[in-house]
């Protein structure tokens, strides 16, 4: 049981980090580009 | 001079814009389809048959063959980019190829985090050197070198060339590791590719869900990264610009 936790716990983790990270980076530099117009 | 380079600003602007929008509205879509998706996924799983031999570790098996489809998937898309991008010299399918080895990469690395659990509960070892293994190894190397190549470069058309060559060079690993089980007549520790029927009674919906949202959320994932790319290549852009307006004054 452990381990199919393990094994959906870093799947989901991991997925759910990298979407935070694009969508943070996404509106980040479209915020800046909307600044320099 | 200046209204000119003024001119192809704005029309790059407007182009941009037009794009950028697109790609979003593409995306959102999918966002719903993902969230209706995940929780019926997370349902059938839970309710899925417990196998009568390997326990219920075996319910590894609704993340890490869809994690290896996506992994699959995002370097065809790799390739079919820099197919695009070697045909049009367009920035925008290189940008898709980046996005697709990036989100590749990142399934491939959770379907070999996957895999050795799933081992190490049914072998009792993390890791074997066999074929399957051996090869999915190579190929994470081999896109993982793709996305250093990007990283490591100042980019520019060269750096785009080479790596479309690269990435449609690459896809030649994707049918080598998928096949190498039966180039091996089955003599391998990895088991057999899932075939009809090959899967046991009740386990089918589960798995068919699995591939969806994990599709969804590659999907997703990859028009995202393309969205960011698509930004980072504008600011990059913008960044040049106010350097040359400056030179000029």
């Amino acid at each position: 049981m452990m381990y199919l936790i393990a094994a959906y716990g870093i799947t989901i983790g991991t997925l759910a980090f990298y979407l935070s990270v694009l969508l943070r980076e996404r509106r980040r530099l479209s915020r800046d580009a909307r600044r320099s117009g | 001079m200046q209204a000119t380079a003024q001119e192809a600003g704005s029309r790059r602007a407007r182009a941009a814009a037009g794009l950028e929008t697109g790609l979003a509205r593409i995306r959102r879509p999918f966002g719903w389809l993902l969230l209706a998706l995940v929780a019926s996924y997370a349902w059938l799983v839970v309710g899925a048959p417990i196998d009568s031999v390997q326990g219920v570790i075996q319910k590894i098996l609704y993340v890490h063959p869809p994690l290896a489809y996506g992994a699959y998937l995002g370097f065809v898309l790799t390739a079919v980019g820099g197919v695009l991008y070697l045909r049009s010299n367009r920035e925008i399918y290189d940008q898709l190829a980046v996005a697709g080895a990036e989100v590749g990469v990142v399934f491939c690395t959770l379907m070999m985090v996957t895999g050795p659990i799933w081992a190490k509960g049914t072998w009792g070892h993390w890791w074997s050197w066999d074929p399957r293994l051996t090869l999915t190894l190579l190929l994470w190397f081999v896109y993982l070198s793709y996305l250093l190549l990007r990283g490591f470069t100042e980019g520019g058309a060269r750096t785009a060339r080479f790596a479309s060559v690269y990435g449609i060079v690459g896809t030649l690993l994707i049918p080598l590791n998928y096949f190498v089980i039966d180039l091996f007549q089955g003599r391998t520790m990895h088991p057999a590719n899932l075939a009809r029927g090959s899967l046991g009674s009740g386990m089918g919906m589960p798995f068919l869900v699995a591939n969806l949202t994990l599709f969804a959320a590659f999907v997703y994932l990859v028009l995202l990264r393309w969205e960011v790319e698509f930004w980072r290549a504008r600011s990059l852009e913008d960044d040049a610009l106010e350097a040359e307006e400056f030179g000029a004054r």
